[in-house]
């Protein structure tokens, strides 16, 4: 056991002594942690980077309706959303979205208003309520689609409740003229006491009850997510470089060396692997640490996350073993690494959540560890405790433990230790 | 003996000349040969192709060609629980249905709660039980939502659920008002007086909602064919710069590992230059990084149908440029690196981080505006752009001559500090 013990640490020291190899195990995951977390909007506090989205403003119509839409994209609430500008030439306009200038240009052409509002002075057709429709114009920037998408939403509802004003104030005109309560020559009159304020409508028949009891009761830190997503994707280049240290070191002749000492090939093996361990559970754990430090993400049950991080690492180094089991050169093992590093970050829901991808990938993840180890994490960050993650954990030891006899079998066929 | 002089003037200039012909010459045949040295030692390991092209077409495919296209259906998927079963409820749902932003999937409460705890739904709505027109007109109707914590999708759900709540309860809101303002005039005779009111009043207003007019219309800028925003072709771009960014930069490596083994020291044995040398390495990763972006652009073009071909002009320009600045920042690190690990490494790290903050990744709108300016430093914000000038704007070789400008300006900043601190040991 102190040779097991004496092996792994021995890497474990080789491996903090590789400046360039702490570079990459370390700074470059937390960099792109970093730059995940401006695209989250962790350190802009939003649900996305987003904020002060540029949107020019062409109101034509200078009327109720056009007016009240330009002053919403001015309101407080938009405030810190979005930031308008207003121009009075849709060409002008429409030019500074082609030169990326803004995400939207909303041009509220004349006669908006009046196709919605009846004007003072018009005759009342109850058998024709369409009005004649003037649309108003989204002119969006192609290469900022969320920007875009967020402008056409806010003009989407602003439209919805102009709509929902317009069909109560209509039923009510014709109605009451069906009823014979209301003359043709009041119609005008009455339709303007109908349709005011009718960009305000909001219907109650129907309230939303969104959940606050289970899950959104609790502050998810979007960083959570990304922080372990990219300390897992490379934990699996951790994994294979200790591999690597493996082929190297039977082809510079030291693994064979130390079977002249009374040490069992078992031994050597198992040494190695507690090494690539050890590296292993050394750098998620000194990423964790950067992240609560620095950004000050909560973690969750701190037994749970320790008990993830040796469950996560276990599976990782299996894979890191069957790779090197399979390689013939340390640098076989090298760029096999870095590509299923990727592959596996990709799968495991580093770049984007699994959600997004079609079910037969969903499936295809489990083989990773990245996936068992994000869902894990996830369910920490939750709430959840270390009873939670009896699923993710059972899996990565399993997936470690017939990883580990898949190894040791091409080990024992290709006589590792004795070249 | 003037004209003897002149004509001997005249010799040595065309001596000079065909000299100077031959020295081209042989330069030429130097930074070939450098160059065809370096794809051999490349492509040795036959792994290296996995990086070349395998891997960047799977990542490619997972996240352009595996995300839904505008011909499908890439709506956030919402399980929907049904348990009212009345006319109302249908109606909720077909508005989702015909929402822009959510697609409903109609399961059981089951179903949806262990979707929902498996985290494999953004959102879940649940009509329950008794959500009918008499509930409506009472206001007691109060449907329920599930949302994930700070996830950007259910936020958009429930912006979507909202507004087809809204269109359902908006009829029967307009009757109820109409009835107010029939009342307001006239006191109903009975109570049946008021419902049939009532009734008649709901119709209509459905009938009016039915027929609303569409009062926004949506046009993408700068398209040639009015095209909406395709996420593959942002994706397809950024895959593309990632994946050659990254071999570039390695170019690193590719000096180092000479440094190492005293290969580069034997040149000095050998009338080559430095410049002949960089030259020649530079050019020969840039070749294999043209034949590698071309490649992209072909799978994506055949296989995923973008639209990348519309002025192969520009589109070579661009490429090109971009190839010249990444293979030049490759060169600079290879200056300031010592050994072939750590050469591979950083390429790789600054290859992810420079893709990731200049946009490759995730549009650069998401970014906080400051972030925004500060990238335009890095060449991969530019050659993102002046990609998604071509793909995304259908623009052409005038489009695109700023970014590839910039691209130039970097490639010659690169090169120049490359050629000032390269040494051969």
């Amino acid at each position: 056991m102190l040779k097991l013990l004496l092996i792994g640490i021995k890497d474990l020291k080789l491996m903090f002594r590789d400046r360039a190899a702490l570079i990459f195990m370390l700074l470059a995951p937390f960099l792109l942690t970093i730059g995940m977390g401006f695209v989250s909007g962790r350190f802009s506090g939003g649900s996305t980077g987003l904020s002060d989205i540029p949107v020019v403003i062409v109101n034509l119509d200078q009327k109720e309706l056009g007016n009240a839409l330009e002053e919403l994209f001015n309101s407080a609430d938009l405030a810190d959303l979005v930031e308008p500008t207003a121009s009075s030439d849709p060409e002008a306009a429409r030019r500074l979205i082609d030169s990326d200038q803004a995400s939207a240009a909303i041009v509220i052409p004349q006669g908006f208003t009046d196709s919605v509002i009846p004007a003072e002075g018009t005759t009342f057709d109850s058998t024709a309520v369409q009005p004649a429709p003037v649309q108003i114009e989204v002119y969006a920037n192609p290469s900022r689609p969320t920007g875009a998408g967020i402008i056409k939403a806010i003009v989407d509802e602003f439209l919805s409740r102009v709509e929902e004003g317009r069909v109560s104030g209509t039923t009510s005109l014709v109605g009451l003229m069906q009823s014979g309560l209301l003359n043709p020559q009041d119609v005008a009159s009455e339709a303007q006491e109908l349709f005011a304020n009718v960009d305000e409508s909001e219907s109650t028949a129907i309230t939303l009850k969104t959940d606050t009891q289970g899950a959104e009761a609790v502050e998810f830190d979007l960083l959570a997510y990304f922080a372990p997503g990219m300390a897992l994707m490379f934990l699996m280049y951790t994994v294979s470089y200790g591999g690597r240290s493996i082929l190297a070191e039977r082809s510079q002749g030291t693994l064979p060396r130390m079977l002249i000492s009374p040490t069992s090939n078992a031994q050597v093996l198992g040494g190695k692997v507690l090494g690539i361990f050890l590296m292993g559970v050394a750098q998620v754990g000194v990423l964790i640490l950067a992240s609560s430090i620095f950004f000050q993400v909560q973690w969750g049950d701190p037994l749970g996350v320790l008990v993830l991080i040796l469950a996560a690492v276990f599976g990782a180094t299996g894979w890191g073993m069957l790779i090197t089991a399979f390689a013939r050169t340390p640098a076989q093992v090298g760029s096999t690494g870095a590509a299923v590093m990727l592959i596996f970050g990709i799968l495991g829901g580093s770049f984007m959540s699994l959600e997004n991808f079609p079910p037969f990938m969903q499936t295809l993840s489990k083989i990773t560890p990245n996936a068992w180890g994000m869902d894990g994490f996830v369910t920490l960050a939750l709430g959840g405790t270390l009873k939670n993650l009896t699923e993710p954990v059972t899996a990565l030891l399993i997936m470690g433990a017939l990883l580990f006899a898949a190894s040791v079998v091409l080990f024992n066929r290709n006589g590792i230790a004795q070249q | 003996m003037k004209s003897v002089a002149s004509v001997s003037k005249k010799e040595v200039k065309k001596q000079s000349l065909s000299l100077c012909g031959k020295k081209v010459k042989i330069i030429m045949k130097k930074i070939f040969a450098i160059a065809w040295k370096d794809a051999i030692v490349r492509f040795t390991s036959p792994s290296e192709l996995l990086f070349f092209i395998i891997l960047p077409i799977v990542f490619t495919f997972l996240l352009a060609g595996g995300t839904p296209s505008n011909d499908d259906d890439n709506r956030i998927r919402i399980p929907v629980v049904d348990e009212s079963q009345t006319a109302v409820s249908q109606q909720i749902i077909d508005e989702l249905e015909n929402s822009t932003a959510v697609r409903p999937e109609v399961v059981t409460r089951a179903e949806a709660q262990s979707q929902f705890d498996d985290r494999r739904a953004d959102a879940v709505f649940i009509i329950p039980a008794g959500v009918d027109i008499e509930a409506l007109q009472n206001g007691s109707a109060q449907v329920e939502m599930l949302q994930q914590p700070s996830n950007l999708n259910a936020g958009i759900a429930q912006r979507a659920i909202l507004t087809a709540i809204r269109r359902v309860s908006s009829s029967v809101s307009a009757a109820q008002n109409a009835v107010r303002q029939r009342e307001a005039k006239q006191a109903f005779a009975s109570d049946a007086e008021k419902q049939a009111y009532f009734e008649s009043s709901l119709t209509l207003a459905q009938d009016i909602q039915a027929d609303a007019p569409e009062r926004v219309t949506v046009i993408e800028g700068t398209t040639p064919d009015r095209v909406n925003y395709d996420p593959r072709a942002n994706s397809s771009a950024g895959q593309l710069i990632t994946w050659v960014f990254i071999p570039l930069f390695g170019i690193s490596a590719l000096f180092a590992s000479e440094r190492q083994g005293g290969t580069l020291r034997r040149l000095l044995t050998t009338p080559t230059t430095k410049a002949t040398f960089l030259l020649g390495t530079i050019s020969g990763q840039v070749a294999m990084a043209l034949i590698q972006m071309f490649l992209l652009v072909g799978f994506a073009i055949l296989a995923m149908k973008l639209n990348w071909g519309r002025d192969p002009l520009a589109l070579f320009v661009i490429l090109l440029a971009s190839a010249l600045a990444a293979a030049a920042f490759g060169a600079t690190l290879g200056t300031f690196i010592k050994t072939e690990a750590q050469a591979s490494g950083v390429s790789i790290m600054f290859g992810m981080v420079m893709a990731l903050m200049g946009g490759c990744w995730y549009p650069l709108e998401l970014f906080p505006t400051a972030i925004q300016s500060a990238v335009k430093v890095l060449p991969t914000t530019w050659a993102m752009q002046g990609m998604l000038d071509l793909v995304l704007r259908g623009g052409g070789l005038v489009d695109v001559l700023p970014e590839a400008g910039v691209l130039l300006v970097f490639a010659a900043i690169f090169l120049s500090v490359g050629v000032s601190r390269f040494r051969y040991e």
